[in-house]
């Protein structure tokens, strides 16, 4: 019985089980208003666009957790997709290779981040706020504004990154795969590999981390880099699913993935981080957007739940922070 | 007389402005094997900045560092440490957010094979860091895994010494560790810095209170508006009241 109270207590006292609770009642709640929020057809429209945001927050979940953020990603996103159809689309290479090209520039953009942040020591708001201006326009420039087709797909590369499979009478994507993948992996960096705890030391305190003989630089410009790419990915998986690669879209992802990592528990100072609460972030999000319109609230009042929500969990988080970790 | 071959740390003819501030003026400090030397001396007297060229965190406009009798080049603290110098101040250098045993390993990682993307041996950590903590003095049952954040002064002072000593530091400084500290937290970082001794650490101690010094070490040097003004008192012949006036200049004793 004893036992028992300190294994509750041990799971209540964790970051993740306020998302979690959160995310029951959205689901309790949307269920009993309309049933028809659970049903395979509404799970599955949830589980197609959740993966491809979800998979730019599990990057920033880790690049927050040292203590910087990138608000770029939502014009990554838009712009890989638009590199990599606009050189299929005019012959110039393959579209794998075309793929690869994509994802070598969100390389050089994440670096390009990084490298502003740490060796010019700008505030990673003024870099990546500049960073999606430039990718943005440059998406734009380049294609005067207008989506590029996606019609003649490489079956076999379009499979991989979002095939369409059934799966327990759901319709789901590949990226659905992908998430889940990136989510266990970085899951188990942040948690129990070297690198997690030099992300994690690296936000928290980086002058005595790096006086530890933790490289805090180049922790930090890879997951700038890390963030960038992941963020291409997710808008090539994007560009495909909706055939279409629009140089505007993406257009401010940054703030609703931010939010989402943060109501997962994520500290956006550093220092702390959870890829298992920015899973449950992503999903509160987007479970709510979808189940407000279908129990018939007004679409214009959507800001109003999410912004109570950010409010609410934030609250919870510096309460259970003070509660349980006295000091800081 | 002592020979070279005893010095631990050696630094010569160190100089240090800061504008116009003439913090060190040509000093001269040695630290031998097995020693622990008080450094005192009233405030802006230089010990800080003496402590600081030492561990890295300053540089000295000019002068030397000899290790061992070797020159060294310490250019910041990482230098310092990797030339076993650690130092702890009253805020040590712990990530508040993570836990002792994530502390004490911080940037030697054990590694558990197979070598999954270098997955730490958290095990061992967990288990050493028990240990260690035990071995400092902390009798009350903490979890190595409770983030340093949690901890009282004493306990993180307590933490930041451990480290020092499982690394195997020769040279251990310790900046005022007896500030904010309750009674029984100092006795345990007295007990520390003469434990270190008996396992062949070097250490300095510096420390407003003259009483804390006088119970520790075996040599104490006074600094002085930026000079050395006693370099070999012993704290067994010689009262507090004696030192507090070579600490104000009322007497000379070079």
């Amino acid at each position: 019985m004893r036992r028992l109270i300190s294994f509750l207590q041990r799971f209540v006292s964790r970051s993740e089980f306020g998302p979690l609770v959160l995310l029951a009642v959205e689901f309790v709640i949307f269920t009993i208003r309309q049933p028809k929020f659970i049903s395979p057809l509404n799970i599955s429209n949830l589980l197609a666009f959740t993966p491809e945001l979800g998979i730019i927050a599990l990057g920033m979940t880790l690049l927050m957790t040292s203590g910087e953020f990138d608000l770029s990603v939502g014009s990554v996103f838009g712009f890989s997709a638009v590199v990599m159809w606009t050189l299929f689309n005019e012959g110039t290479t393959s579209l794998p290779v075309g793929f690869l090209i994509a994802m070598a520039i969100a390389v050089v953009i994440g670096f390009v981040n990084g490298w502003f942040v740490t060796f010019l020591k700008i505030p990673s708001f003024l870099v990546t706020l500049g960073m999606l201006l430039v990718v943005r326009g440059t998406a734009l420039y380049i294609t005067d504004g207008f989506p590029q087709g996606v019609w003649r797909t490489n079956a076999s590369m379009a499979r991989i990154i979002v095939g369409e499979f059934r799966f327990a009478g759901l319709r789901l994507y590949a990226t659905v795969v992908w998430f889940v993948l990136f989510a266990i992996i970085l899951g188990y960096v942040l948690t129990q590999s070297k690198a997690g705890n030099w992300i994690l030391a690296t936000g928290g305190n980086p002058v005595s981390a790096q006086a530890r003989g933790v490289r805090v630089v180049r922790t930090k410009i890879a997951l700038f880099i890390l963030s960038a790419v992941m963020s291409a990915f997710a808008g090539i998986a994007s560009s495909i699913r909706v055939a279409t690669a629009n140089p505007n879209s993406g257009t401010s992802y940054e703030l609703e993935v931010i939010a989402m990592v943060v109501i997962g528990g994520t500290a956006l100072t550093g220092g702390r981080g959870t890829v298992l609460g920015t899973v449950l972030g992503v999903l509160i999000l987007r479970s709510m957007r979808n189940g407000i319109v279908l129990i018939g609230v007004p679409g214009l009042a959507y800001n109003i739940f999410i912004g109570a929500i950010i409010l609410g969990m934030m609250a919870l988080h510096s309460g259970l922070e003070r509660r349980y970790h006295k000091g800081t | 007389m002592m020979t070279m071959t005893d010095e631990l740390v050696r630094m010569e003819h160190i100089k240090k402005s800061f504008g116009r501030v003439q913090a060190l003026n040509d000093v001269i400090f040695t630290v031998r094997k097995n020693e622990i030397v008080g450094l005192l001396g009233d405030n802006g007297a230089g010990k800080s900045t003496l402590i600081k060229i030492l561990s890295g965190a300053l540089t000295a406009d000019s002068g030397e560092i000899y290790l061992n009798g070797n020159k060294v080049n310490i250019r910041n603290t990482t230098d310092a440490i990797q030339h076993g110098i650690e130092t702890i101040y009253q805020d040590s250098a712990l990530v508040a957010q993570l836990s002792i045993a994530r502390n004490l390993f911080l940037g030697r990682e054990p590694i558990k094979s197979p070598h999954f993307l270098d997955r730490m041996d958290q095990s061992a950590m967990n288990e050493l860091a028990r240990q260690l903590i035990k071995q400092v003095g902390i009798t009350k049952e903490i979890p190595p895994t409770t983030p340093i954040s949690s901890l009282s002064g004493g306990e993180r002072q307590a933490v930041a010494i451990a480290r020092a000593m499982h690394f195997k530091s020769d040279l251990i400084i310790l900046d005022e560790p007896t500030n904010n500290l309750g009674v029984e937290e100092t006795r345990g970082v007295l007990r520390f810095v003469r434990n270190a001794r008996d396992s062949g650490c070097s250490c300095i101690f510096i420390a407003h209170n003259i009483h804390h010094v006088f119970q520790v070490v075996d040599r104490i040097v006074v600094l002085r508006r930026g000079e050395k003004v006693a370099d070999d008192v012993d704290p067994k012949r010689t009262t507090i009241e004696e030192v507090e006036q070579i600490i104000t200049g009322m007497k000379y004793n070079s």
